[in-house]
């Protein structure tokens, strides 16, 4: 009886969840593969042509895709460095038991807290007016100018608005990651006299694997996919030079009308973004250390 | 304690059976009947009442491209609810995205019952979403060859005409210096030395080339076929004389003046209202920006864009107004019914020349009271002095999609001259036209 109840409830729980999931991500997923063998301009009236293969072959032609794919690598290694490195530095300043560890924790919270799109517009201004402003004003052009009209310094800006973002959230895993390693194992490396840079890198640094694995997969994942902040900050411009991969993907199937070929895209897209991120869990994983 | 459990596991069951029942009936309703309103239920409510009231119509929803009357169309909305007591749900504009989530919108089901279309391959595009209006009362008055057809149908309603040209100001220059490629760039140079930027563009994509480059392709004899030749990879850009001298108006538009990569549509008209700049390539709808800045202490006027000698402004119908032919009957005699008070009550024709600033294309919307530019278009209209908008037969989204961002490198990259910005013009459109 008592058994036949648990199936019951396990039902309850997971039944809705599964059918929201799978209306939701799993079938739309599978009509988008269907979709990515066909050449379709994306009007339900018009006809949809199969074409096999062809699509898949088209995109390692497309110059453009493939700009934005090295557009999208130099931003994630850029973002990854930064969102994990800045993370990691709030994280040890906030637990150094300052008075005002608390306001800054807050306060290095915030911006997580603020839209992507929303972030990119204010960024926009700063990078675009106060940036103009302050060269002017102090001369340092080499530094502050339009970062938004230079190609290079265009995917920076992103780095810098992306690192703004996620930086606290990654700190608040570290801040966890931190608190949970004994004080007793600190004390005791202090009396064997271990200095900071010992104590970090042999004792914190190896705990903290596990936040590692987390933060690493979510800026991996997360600088990969970067839409939001793309389109606010830079619209994939000057000249698309900062044009990353799912843009890319958004202006074929809605700037050009090429809807099959934006879906073949998408699943390489994925492909990619699945096959990165698992092998840094697993490299990341097998690092960790059990206490 | 057991049925105190057992009492609550009912009651989350049934929350979320409810929960899910509620999702799937909210999609259905979208589906069928694609009013895409957020509030399915209003739209139910609505109809409820319909068969109390004969004039009650649905509530509808309104979707167009022009940032410029978003505030005077809610506004009209407003005055349409308390005139007739339907309403009338404008979204907002969404400016250059704006094909982009029309195309969404309608793709998901969900799309506006009222919605603009360019003329041209945006309507081509579209064209199955748009309703035969061949019956309706207020296409009757459109002026001859306005009407935005397909296959032999009315299927929309113009905004009004629209031209564009140079935009200028009259203490600053003088149309007579401004008439063909020498006098343009000595004005330009002359301006340059006292301090004023001589001609402005603005980053917008239409702004930035699409609007500029349409005089070299309206000049050609015959437009359509020289952009059927131009897709065919028949003819060059970089061959055509008419091309040439624009690429040499690009040069000196880009040694004399501000970069407009730096210049937002509004700071390109701020600085022209407060006489920071003397000319600006633009339309009769950017005096609805000069309005707000009250009296500028200067004379506007509009001038042609000196290509080769042109005398012409360039004068086009940018959008029509048409209804989904994909939303339920009662929603389009809702939207029949909007269009018909727009086009024939006092309040609606006072707003589309008042409001909205538009220059009528209906003949029964008179026009007496218009703005400078308005006027110059008007004018010209009137006198024939007028060329075709030829970008409105260019590929689907080529503006937005590849002619802005080569035009972004040629006045991003110092080096680049006209000449070899029409070659990359000639390559963007070579893959844009496949």
């Amino acid at each position: 009886m008592s058994k036949k109840m648990d199936k019951v409830w396990f039902a309850v729980f997971t039944v809705p969840l599964l059918f929201v999931f799978a209306t939701v991500v799993i079938i739309p997923f599978l009509i988008g593969i269907g979709y990515s063998f066909v050449s379709w301009d994306g009007i339900p009236a018009n006809p949809k042509v199969f074409v096999g293969f062809d699509n898949y072959a088209k995109l390692f032609q497309d110059e453009r895709f493939l700009a934005s794919s090295w557009h999208t690598i130099q931003f994630t290694v850029l973002a990854l460095v930064s969102v994990n490195l800045l993370g990691l530095l709030l994280s040890l300043f906030v637990t150094a038991k300052l008075r005002t560890s608390n306001a800054a924790r807050t306060l290095f919270f915030m911006p997580n807290l603020i839209g992507g799109l929303i972030l990119g517009y204010i960024w926009q201004f700063i990078f675009t007016d106060a940036f103009k402003m302050v060269g002017e004003k102090t001369g340092l052009h080499s530094v502050f100018f339009n970062w938004l009209l230079d190609p290079q310094f265009a995917i920076y800006a992103m780095v810098v608005v992306f690192t703004w973002q996620m930086a606290g959230y990654t700190m608040i895993i570290y801040i966890a990651g931190i608190q949970g390693i004994p004080d007793d194992l600190i004390e005791a490396a202090k009396v064997d006299g271990a200095n900071l840079w010992h104590r970090l890198t042999r004792i914190v640094f190896p705990l903290l694997m596990p936040a590692f694995t987390i933060c690493l997969f979510l800026t991996l994942s997360g600088a990969f996919k970067i839409f939001d902040v793309n389109l606010s900050l830079t619209k994939g411009g000057p000249n698309n030079a900062s044009e990353m991969f799912a843009m890319n993907i958004f202006n074929e199937i809605f700037g050009y009308g090429h809807y099959g070929l934006g879906q073949a895209k998408a699943i390489v897209f994925f492909l990619i973004v699945a096959i990165l991120t698992l092998t840094q869990v697993v490299i990341t994983k097998r690092r960790e250390v059990q206490m | 304690m057991r049925n105190v459990k057992k009492a609550f596991g009912i009651v989350t069951a049934a929350a979320l059976v409810a929960g899910l029942a509620g999702c799937g009936g909210s999609n259905g309703g979208n589906d069928s009947n694609a009013s895409g309103s957020p509030s399915a239920s209003a739209s139910g409510s609505a109809s409820a009442s319909a068969s109390a009231a004969p004039e009650k119509f649905e509530k509808i929803s309104l979707f167009q491209s022009k940032v410029e009357i978003a505030e005077p169309l809610e506004a009209l909305a407003k005055k349409y609810k308390e005139e007739t007591g339907n309403e009338v749900e404008v979204w907002g504009s969404a400016g250059d995205a704006y094909a982009t989530q029309l195309q969404a919108k309608l793709t998901a089901g969900q799309g506006p019952t009222v919605f603009s279309v360019a003329t041209g391959a945006e309507a081509e595009k579209f064209k199955s979403y748009l309703y035969d209006l061949s019956n309706e009362p207020f296409t009757a008055s459109i002026a001859p060859h306005m009407a935005l057809e397909a296959d032999g149908k009315v299927v929309g309603v113009p905004y009004g005409v629209e031209g564009f040209g140079i935009v200028y100001n009259k203490s600053l220059v003088d149309p007579k210096d401004v008439s063909n490629l020498d006098s343009f760039t000595k004005t330009l140079e002359k301006l340059k030395a006292e301090g004023k930027n001589g001609f402005s563009l603005s980053q917008e994509a239409y702004f930035l080339i699409g609007h500029l480059i349409n005089m070299p392709f309206a000049l050609q004899a015959d437009p359509q076929a020289f952009i059927d030749k131009l897709n065919k990879g028949e003819v060059k850009m970089a061959d055509t004389k008419e091309f040439q001298e624009f690429a040499k108006f690009l040069d000196a538009i880009k040694a004399n003046g501000t970069n407009p990569m730096e210049v937002k549509y509004d700071t390109q008209m701020g600085d022209f209202a407060t006489g920071k700049t003397a000319m600006v390539h633009q339309g009769n709808w950017s005096y609805g920006m000069l309005k707000d800045y009250g009296d500028l202490g200067f004379d506007i006027g509009m001038m042609p864009f000196p290509l080769a000698g042109n005398t012409k402004l360039s004068v086009g119908v940018a959008s029509n107004w048409v209804i989904n032919a994909k939303a339920s009957p009662e929603q389009i005699k809702a939207a029949s019914a909007f269009l018909n008070w727009l086009f024939t009550s006092e309040t609606g024709k006072n707003a589309i020349v008042n409001e909205f600033k538009f220059i009528p294309a209906l003949t029964n919307i008179e026009a007496d009271d218009l703005d400078p530019l308005s006027k110059a278009v008007f004018e010209a209209t009137k006198s024939g002095q007028t060329v075709t908008w030829a970008f409105n037969m260019f590929p689907q989204g080529i503006i937005v999609n590849d002619l802005a961002p080569a035009a972004q490198e040629f006045f991003l990259d110092k080096n680049m001259t006209g000449e070899q910005f029409l070659q990359k013009l000639d390559a963007a459109w070579a893959k844009a036209a496949k």
